[in-house]
């Protein structure tokens, strides 16, 4: 046994980096820290990190949800078709949320019951999903009331910043209080270490992996409600790809792809970090094109620097036995 | 000595022969409802010629899954290595150089996959989706969002024609008859499957396993490469979005070939009639009108339905096993 040496936790030095990025693009460009962009920011971020959080949920028991995109498509039209009759978003959010939790669990039963990896069983799901939507409807749904943006565009605190920010941070302080009280989180990272030993200490292990998907959904259905309130239109591809974004978030917060480990609150930063990118290359003047290349490239290096820091600490453990 | 399991053989009737006369009902369906299917014209210029590239980058992934990896980046890596050749072209004016240098890009970005692989010990299914984001977004930067237009040796790949064949077929049949022989007669298909059922017991029978995975994903960049030029051959153009939706075809070829996706399990002649399964049933939903996007449910439902079925399968494999061991077991008393 070491003493344990006193450095900060990686969350928070992921923290202070993001920061410091935030601080240097508004002083190096002009209009990065101006009040609309910073709320733009916001708004992204709030939405990253509701789902990213699902994500995080799922991947602490080892498995991935890759569907995401695509169900995101898929709610977004349901609330659209529930939104153009003037229904308030006190109806088309949960209604959205049940769809999420309801596809997301097909997800799972797939996985737990059958038995298929997560990431194929999931990428089949994302390609029927994404392919049942267009026959449903007719590449978009327009002219959409005043009452389905509503989120975007009146719901704002002071009169300046959106709502959706406030339901994140809510969303993160109850599962970081989750994550360190409650034993649905234990757990999780109880079947991410180590599934079988889970299963002998007692722990309904399929029950809790059905149970991560359908919050996981239920959350996405919230994010969905950001993403789709943002206009008067809404596509049917309005999801595709995103879920890249949410796992990128969750693996740059130091989860680790092969479950067990993560933290919420290195989510959030990571999901600060990715909302930033798409602006930060904008108003650097670098064009947007770079954007899926650099977000690929980050991940690549999030799980390179937790894999060099498992074989690290490998390699001590074994000199020290 | 005892064979190593590694065909889904001991299960009372063999996959190939179920295959195969899956191919045939749903060739025959398609071409009584539909007379037009039967032409030879059709059968080559369509069926065949359609499937090319993703049956090219079947047969290397094949390899990787039965290792117990997996190769998402396919379509990126088709697509990333084309641009690079087709804008070298534009510039250069060589074919020669031009392809060279595509396939050089698709072997180095299978050599990172297998790096990030084998040295950090990231899962191939992590490296392989962030890479394939990576990939692509180097080709959307490179060409910003537009298109990359052929060039004279990729055109020959994609439309030059021996008799009424056309090329890329005859390459198809001698990578496949390479690959299968690769695979079932070879020290390093042995190895494969070795590693696959277990990476360790591999490591210590003194295989050199991670050499085999690299030499597995870097055939697969330098396959995908050439099935990008083919592509491009064939479309004139290419965008970087060309290799959306390929990776999850390749899987869906490969599974329903009865490779199993946990590894060690597969055969190479499996993939090649699940291709020719996939290039009947494309072109047929074609010839008989239905949409695109139902062709895309039934792309997803084809990889799910056979995901379930071979779990199912595998499933009750394991338990007939389970209830001979006592038996055994009495015996060797």
């Amino acid at each position: 046994m070491r003493l344990k040496k006193k450095t900060l936790p990686p969350e928070m030095t992921l923290g202070i980096f993001v920061v410091a990025i935030i601080a240097v693009l508004c002083l190096v460009t002009s209009d990065f820290g101006s009040v609309n962009n910073l709320m733009s920011v916001l708004n992204r971020f709030s939405y990253i990190l509701i789902a990213s959080i699902g994500m995080n949920i799922i991947m602490i028991t080892g498995n991935i949800d890759v569907s995401f995109g695509g169900v995101i498509s898929v709610m977004a039209i349901l609330m659209a078709a529930i939104g153009k009759t003037g229904a308030p978003i006190y109806v088309f959010m949960p209604a959205a949320m049940v769809c999420g939790a309801i596809l997301c669990t097909i997800n799972a039963l797939l996985i737990t019951k059958l038995k298929i990896p997560a990431i194929v069983a999931t990428l089949a799901t994302t390609q029927i999903y994404a392919g049942a939507l267009p026959l449903v409807v007719e590449g978009s749904i327009y002219d959409l009331p005043a009452s389905f943006t509503w989120l975007a565009f009146e719901a704002k605190i002071f009169t300046i910043v959106p709502l959706s920010v406030l339901m994140a941070l809510v969303i993160l302080a109850i599962s970081l209080y989750m994550m360190k009280y409650s034993r649905f989180f234990k757990s999780l990272y109880a079947i991410g270490n180590n599934a079988k030993g889970a299963r002998l200490a007692g722990i309904n292990v399929d029950r809790t992996i059905i149970l991560t998907y359908a919050i996981g959904g239920a959350l996405l259905g919230i994010a969905a409600t950001i993403i789709a309130t943002a206009g008067q239109r809404v596509t049917t591809t309005m999801g595709a790809g995103m879920e890249m974004t949410f796992i990128a978030a969750v693996v740059v917060g130091g989860t680790s792809v092969t479950g067990g480990s993560g933290n919420l609150l290195g989510t959030a930063f990571g999901a600060l970090l990715l909302s930033i990118i798409s602006p930060a290359l904008y108003h650097l003047g670098v064009s947007d094109s770079w954007s899926t290349a650099v977000m690929g490239a980050i991940i690549i290096i999030a799980v390179t620097v937790s894999a060099m820091k498992g074989i690290r600490t490998h390699k001590t453990g074994a000199k020290e036995a | 000595m005892k064979k190593l399991d590694t065909k889904r053989q001991d299960k009372k009737f063999n996959f190939n022969i179920a295959l195969t006369a899956l191919l045939l009902i749903l060739f025959f369906a398609i071409g009584i409802k539909e007379p037009a299917f039967f032409k030879s014209k059709y059968l080559i210029n369509i069926v065949l010629r359609n499937i090319i590239e993703l049956g090219i980058m079947a047969l290397p992934v094949t390899l990787i899954i039965i290792t117990g990896g997996i190769d998402l980046s396919v379509g990126s890596i088709a697509t990333l290595s084309a641009i690079t050749g087709g804008m070298l072209f534009a510039s250069a004016g060589s074919s020669f150089l031009a392809v060279v240098a595509a396939l050089l890009v698709g072997t180095l970005c299978g050599l990172f996959n297998s790096v990030l692989v084998t040295r950090l010990k990231i899962p191939a299914m992590v490296t392989t989706l962030a890479t394939m984001y990576l990939f692509q977004g180097i080709a959307r930067g490179i060409t910003m969002g537009e298109s990359i237009y052929s060039f004279p040796a990729a055109e020959w790949l994609g439309k030059f024609t021996v008799g009424s064949i056309p090329v890329q077929i005859l390459i198809y049949v001698m990578l496949a008859v390479l690959f299968v022989l690769l695979l079932s007669k070879n020290y390093y298909g042995k190895y494969l499957y070795a590693i696959g059922h277990n990476e360790t017991a591999a490591r210590y029978a003194g295989i050199n396993t991670d050499r085999c995975k690299v030499l597995a994903y870097a055939m697969c960049g330098f396959l995908s490469a050439f099935a990008g030029l083919i592509m491009l051959g064939r479309f004139s153009s290419i965008k970087y979005t060309g290799g959306d939706g390929m990776n999850l075809k390749v899987v869906t070829i490969i599974v329903l070939g009865g490779t199993s996706i946990n590894g060690g399990v597969g055969t190479m002649t499996g993939t090649i009639i699940a291709t020719l399964i996939v290039a009947v049933l494309n072109s047929g939903l074609t010839v008989l009108n239905i949409p695109i996007d139902v062709q895309t449910i039934v792309q997803g439902g084809v990889l799910l339905v056979s995901l379930i079925a071979y779990a199912i399968i595998d499933r009750k494999a394991v338990s007939r096993k389970k209830q001979k061991l006592p038996v055994k077991a009495a015996a060797a008393k």
